[in-house]
C-alpha cells in the first residue's frame, strides 16, 4: 500500500476523533476523542518513519505514547475533581471561563 | 569637583566660601521656615529667624566687602556633566561687581525686613510666618543671582527672583487686583525672558559654555565674531528689559505697587529690577561686540526715562508714582550703559537702591498712618509725622538730584557718560527728565506733607521699628554723597556746564511743584490744559495706551488662542480619546461574547484554524 | 492483490468502524471498549508498518495502561453520581461538517502531494537502533520524559485525592 493510503486512513480516524471532541457531552467522551486523534497521528508519524527510513519517527510515536499517558491520567483525575465540586461532567455547563 | 580656574581670576577658599555664607544663610532660613510649619505659623518668631539670617549674612557681606573689595574670585563646580567637561557649573563669581551688590541687596533685605515686623503687624501670624519664608527665598535667590559665574546659573536664580516677586505682589492674594497684578507681572516679566534663554542657549550653541569668563576671554581675543552675535545679544538684552521694567515691557511694574510697600523697597526698587541692568552690565564685555544694540539700549533706556517720568507727573497714587520713577531711574541706568559708562550706570544702581527704598519705606509709613494711597487725600503730614518727613525729603532731595546726596554724584556721571559718548537726543531727553523727577516728587511732597488739606484720621509717627531703617538709609543716602563728593568715584564729571545745568534743571523742577500745588500761583489743570502739554497729559493719563494694547492684545490673542486651543483639546483631542475608549470598551463587550467558558466551543476555534491553515497552504502557498 | 493490502483493509475497516463507535454509542463503557478496539488496531497498522517493538508498546501502554485508568475513572465517577452515566452527544450536524472539512482539507492536500513515495526495503532490525536513539541523541529528552511523567503521577494524586 502506499503512504498516502495510510495517511489518508490516519485523517480519517483524526476526523472522527475531532467530531467526537465536538460533540460529546460528557467530559469522558471528549478525552475519548482526543485519544483517537493522538492515535491518528501516531499512525501519520510511524507510516512517515517507515516510507522515508526514517528511525526518527518511531522514537517520536513513543514519546507521544508516553505523553498521552500522562495526559490521560492529568485528564482524569481534573475530571474526578470537577464531578466532586460541580456534580457533572456534562462541558455544556462547565462555563467558569465565560467572558 | 571645582572645575578649572578661569585665566586671570584669582580663587581664594577664604573669599568664596564667605560668599557661600551670604547666599546660604537665607536659604537655611527659608528651609527652615517651609519645612518647620510650627515656627511658620508662629509669625514673629519665623521673622526673628529670617531677620537673623539675613544679619549675618549683611555682615558677612560687609565683611567680604572690606576685604576682598578689589579682586575677583571664583569657584565653580559641575553641574551637567558631559563629555568633555561639564556642560554648565555652579558656583560663585566674588568680583567688586557682586560684591557691592552683596551689600547692597543683604543690607536693604535686612532693614525691610525689620520695617516690616512694624508694617505687617496687623497681619495674621501664619500669614506674617509665610511673608517671611518668601522675603528669605527672595534674599536668597537674589543673592545668588548677582553671585553667578554664568548665564545659565544666573537665568535659574533670575527665574527665583521673579517667583519671589509674583508670590509677594500677592502677598495680599485676596485681594482680586493683587492677584492679578501678580500674573501681570510675572506674564510681562516672562516675555523677556523668553528671549533670554533663547539668547543664552544660542550663544552656549555658539561658543559651547554659558561661563563669563570663558566668553569674556573669547571676546577678547576676538574670538567670538559668530554669525548673528547681534541678535543673541539683542535676546538676552530682551530678558532685562523685561526684568528692569524698560519700555515697553515697564507696565507691569506701576501694578506691582499691588504688594506690601517694604515688598515694592525691596524688589520693586532696590534689587529685583535691577537684575537687568546689573545683567547687561555684567555681560558688558560681550555687549560692546555690537555697538547697535548697546545704541538701542541707550535711547530704550533714555525714552523710558522720560516716559516713565511723564507718567508719574499725572499718577495719584504715591506708590504709583514712586514706581513711575524707578522706571525711570532703571531708563537712565540703561541709558548709561548703553552709552558705554556701565560703571556709570551701576553707581546709580547702587545709589538709587539706597534712596528708593528709603522712599518707598517711607511712603509705607505714610500709608500706613493715613490708611490711602492718593496723594490728594493727604496733607499737612509733616506736622503729625516729622521725622518721617524730614527722611522722605532727603531721599526725595537725592532722587531729584541735588548735591551733596548721593543721588546727585550718580546721576551726573550717567549724563556725563551719555553725553561723552555722543548720544545727544538721548541726552537731552534724561536732561528734561532731571527736570520732571524733581517735578514730580516735589509734587508728592508738597501734596503730602504740606498741602492745604489736612489729611483724614489721626496720622502719627510709626514706631521705631519703622523709623530705624529709614534713618538708616537717609544716614548712608547723605553718607555716600559726601563719600562721593570727596573721591571721584566713577571718575566721569563731563564738560564743566553739566552739573549747574542739572542741578539747575532740578531747581526749575522744585520751583514748579512748588508754583503749582504749594503756592498755588499757576493752576495745575490750567497749566495741563496749555497746546504741548495737554497732549502728552491726555496721553499720559491713558498711560499712552500700553495698558489697554496689552489688555487688548492678552483678551484677543492669547485668550481668543487659549479658547481656541481649549475647544481643540475638549471636543478634538478628548474626543478621539474618548472615542478610542469607547469603542475599546464596546469592542471588548463584544469579543467577550466569543468567550463562552465551554471547552468545545474552542475546540472549533482550533478546527477552523487548521481548516484555514490547510486552505492557505493549498492554494497560496505554492 | 498482496497479503499486506488485505491486512490493511481489513485493519482499516476494524479501526474506522471502531473509531465511529466511540464517538456515537451513547453507553460510555461501551465506548472505552471500542476504543480498546481502536488502540488494538492501530497497533495492527503499527505491525503492518514493519514496526512490531511499536505495536507491543501500543498493546501494553495504551490498549492495557490507559484503559485500566479510563475504566477505573468512569466506576469512580459513576459511584461518585450514584447512577449510570448515559453520554449523549449534540450538535452532529456541525461537527459532522467541521470534521468532515478538516478531512477533505487534509486529503486535498494528499492529492496533490506528490504520488509515488517506494516504500524502502527494509534493511535491518529497527529495535537495537530504537534502544541506540533513546539513550543517545534523545537521552535528554528520555530524561526530561520520565519526569513529565513523575510530574503527572503526582498532579494527577493531588487532583484526584479526596479533602480529608
Amino acid at each position: 500500500m502506499s503512504l498516502n493510503a495510510y495517511l489518508t486512513l490516519a485523517a480519517l480516524v483524526f476526523a472522527i476523533g475531532l467530531f467526537g471532541v465536538l460533540t460529546r457531552r460528557n467530559a469522558i467522551g471528549i478525552l475519548l476523542g482526543i485519544e483517537l486523534m493522538l492515535n491518528a497521528v501516531n499512525i501519520n508519524l510511524v507510516a512517515f518513519a517507515r516510507f522515508h527510513g526514517d528511525l526518527r519517527g518511531l522514537v517520536f510515536t513513543l514519546f507521544t505514547i508516553a505523553i498521552t499517558v500522562a495526559e490521560v491520567a492529568v485528564g482524569l483525575a481534573i475530571v474526578i475533581v470537577i464531578f466532586r465540586v460541580r456534580r457533572t461532567v456534562e462541558a455544556d455547563r462547565l462555563d467558569l471561563l465565560r467572558g | 569637583m571645582p572645575t578649572a580656574v578661569p585665566h586671570g581670576v584669582g580663587l581664594d577658599p577664604a573669599a568664596t566660601n564667605m560668599a557661600l555664607l551670604v547666599v546660604l544663610l537665607p536659604f537655611v532660613a527659608f528651609v527652615l521656615l517651609a519645612v518647620v510649619v510650627p515656627l511658620r505659623r508662629r509669625g514673629q518668631a519665623a521673622g526673628a529667624v529670617s531677620i537673623a539670617a539675613i544679619a549675618v549674612a549683611f555682615l558677612a557681606a560687609l565683611f567680604s566687602w572690606f576685604v576682598w573689595k578689589g579682586d575677583a574670585h571664583v569657584q565653580t563646580w559641575a553641574w551637567i556633566p558631559a563629555d568633555e567637561g561639564p556642560t554648565a557649573t555652579v558656583g560663585v563669581l566674588l568680583d567688586p561687581l557682586s560684591n557691592a551688590m552683596l551689600v547692597l541687596v543683604t543690607l536693604v533685605s535686612l532693614l525691610v525686613q525689620i520695617y516690616s515686623l512694624a508694617y505687617l503687624r496687623d497681619e495674621r501670624a501664619p500669614s506674617l510666618g509665610r511673608y517671611y519664608t518668601y522675603q528669605s527665598l527672595f534674599a536668597f535667590s537674589m543673592l545668588g543671582l548677582v553671585l553667578s559665574p554664568s548665564f545659565i546659573q544666573m537665568f535659574v536664580f533670575w527665574e527665583l527672583v521673579g517667583l519671589c516677586s509674583y508670590l509677594l505682589i500677592g502677598y495680599w492674594y485676596e485681594r482680586p487686583s493683587a492677584a492679578r497684578a501678580a500674573v501681570k507681572a510675572f506674564w510681562i516679566t516672562k516675555l523677556g525672558d523668553l528671549g533670554f534663554v533663547i539668547g543664552i542657549v544660542m550663544l552656549w550653541a555658539a561658543t559651547g559654555t554659558f561661563e563669563f569668563h570663558a566668553l569674556f576671554a573669547l571676546a577678547q581675543e576676538h574670538a567670538l565674531a559668530i554669525e548673528g552675535l547681534g541678535t543673541i545679544m539683542l535676546l538676552i538684552y530682551l530678558g532685562a528689559v523685561g526684568k528692569s521694567a524698560q519700555f515697553p515691557l515697564h507696565v507691569w511694574l506701576p501694578d506691582a505697587m499691588e504688594g506690601p510697600a517694604p515688598v515694592s523697597a525691596l524688589i520693586h526698587a532696590a534689587t529685583m529690577v535691577t537684575a537687568g541692568v546689573f545683567m547687561v552690565t555684567r555681560a558688558q564685555p560681550l555687549f560692546v561686540l555690537v555697538p547697535d544694540v548697546l545704541v538701542l539700549i541707550g535711547w530704550v533706556g533714555a525714552f523710558t526715562a522720560l516716559l516713565a517720568a511723564t507718567l508719574a507727573c499725572v499718577e495719584s497714587d504715591i506708590k504709583r508714582v514712586l514706581a513711575y520713577s524707578t522706571v525711570s531711574q532703571l531708563g537712565y541706568m540703561m541709558a548709561a550703559v548703553g552709552a558705554g559708562a556701565p560703571d556709570a550706570g551701576f553707581l546709580h544702581l547702587l545709589t538709587h537702591g539706597l534712596f528708593k527704598a528709603l522712599l518707598f519705606l517711607g511712603a509705607g509709613a505714610v500709608i500706613h498712618a493715613v490708611g490711602t494711597n492718593d496723594i490728594f487725600r493727604m496733607g499737612g503730614l509733616f506736622r503729625a509725622m516729622p521725622q518721617t518727613g524730614v527722611v522722605f525729603i532727603v531721599g526725595t532731595l537725592a532722587l531729584a538730584g541735588l548735591p551733596p546726596l548721593a543721588g546727585f554724584f550718580s546721576k551726573e556721571a550717567v549724563l556725563a557718560g551719555v553725553w561723552d559718548s555722543g548720544m545727544t537726543w538721548p541726552f537731552l531727553m534724561l536732561a528734561l527728565t532731571v527736570l520732571l523727577t524733581a517735578f514730580y516728587m516735589f509734587r508728592v511732597v508738597f501734596l503730602t506733607f504740606f498741602g492745604r488739606v489736612p489729611a483724614t484720621g489721626h496720622p502719627h509717627e510709626p514706631s521705631w521699628t519703622m523709623r530705624g531703617p529709614l534713618w538708616v538709609l537717609a544716614a548712608l543716602t547723605v553718607l555716600v554723597g559726601i563719600r562721593l563728593a570727596a573721591g571721584s568715584v566713577g571718575g566721569r564729571h563731563g564738560p564743566g556746564w553739566l552739573a549747574p545745568l542739572s542741578v539747575a534743571a532740578a531747581l526749575g523742577g522744585i520751583a514748579l511743584a512748588w508754583a503749582a500745588y504749594q503756592r498755588g500761583a499757576v493752576d495745575p489743570g490750567r497749566l495741563a490744559a496749555t497746546f504741548p502739554l495737554s497732549v502728552i497729559d491726555v496721553l499720559a493719563r491713558r498711560r499712552y495706551g500700553l495698558d489697554g494694547l496689552y489688555a487688548g492684545l492678552y483678551r484677543g490673542f492669547i485668550l481668543g488662542l487659549s479658547r481656541l486651543i481649549g475647544w481643540i483639546d475638549r471636543y478634538l483631542v478628548d474626543g478621539v480619546l474618548n472615542f478610542v475608549s469607547a469603542s475599546t470598551l464596546r469592542g471588548g463587550d463584544l469579543l467577550r461574547r466569543i468567550q463562552s467558558g465551554h471547552a468545545q466551543d474552542y475546540v472549533y476555534g482550533v478546527a477552523f484554524g487548521v481548516l484555514l491553515l490547510l486552505v492557505w497552504s493549498q492554494w497560496w502557498a505554492r | 492483490m498482496t497479503l499486506e493490502m488485505v491486512g490493511f483493509w481489513m485493519v482499516a475497516a476494524v479501526l474506522v468502524a471502531s473509531s465511529l463507535a466511540v464517538v456515537l454509542t451513547p453507553n460510555l463503557f461501551h465506548a472505552v471498549l471500542y476504543l480498546a478496539a481502536a488502540l488494538v488496531a492501530t497497533g495492527l497498522v503499527f505491525l503492518l508498518l514493519d514496526s512490531p517493538f511499536l505495536f507491543a508498546v501500543q498493546l501494553l501502554l495504551y490498549a492495557v495502561g490507559v484503559m485500566t485508568v479510563v475504566v477505573f475513572a468512569i466506576m469512580l465517577t459513576e459511584r461518585l453520581v450514584g447512577e449510570r452515566i448515559v453520554q449523549t452527544s449534540r450538535s452532529l450536524l456541525n461537527g459532522a461538517v467541521v470534521a468532515g472539512a478538516v478531512f477533505v482539507g487534509v486529503v486535498g492536500f494528499l492529492i496533490r502531494a506528490p504520488r509515488s513515495v517506494l516504500r524502502p526495503t527494509l534493511d535491518a532490525d529497527a529495535i537495537p537502533a530504537i534502544g541506540r536513539a533513546l539513550v543517545g541523541p534523545f537521552a535528554v529528552t528520555l530524561e526530561l520524559l520520565g519526569l513529565l511523567l513523575v510530574v503527572a503521577l503526582l498532579g494527577a494524586l493531588y487532583f484526584a485525592r479526596t479533602d480529608e
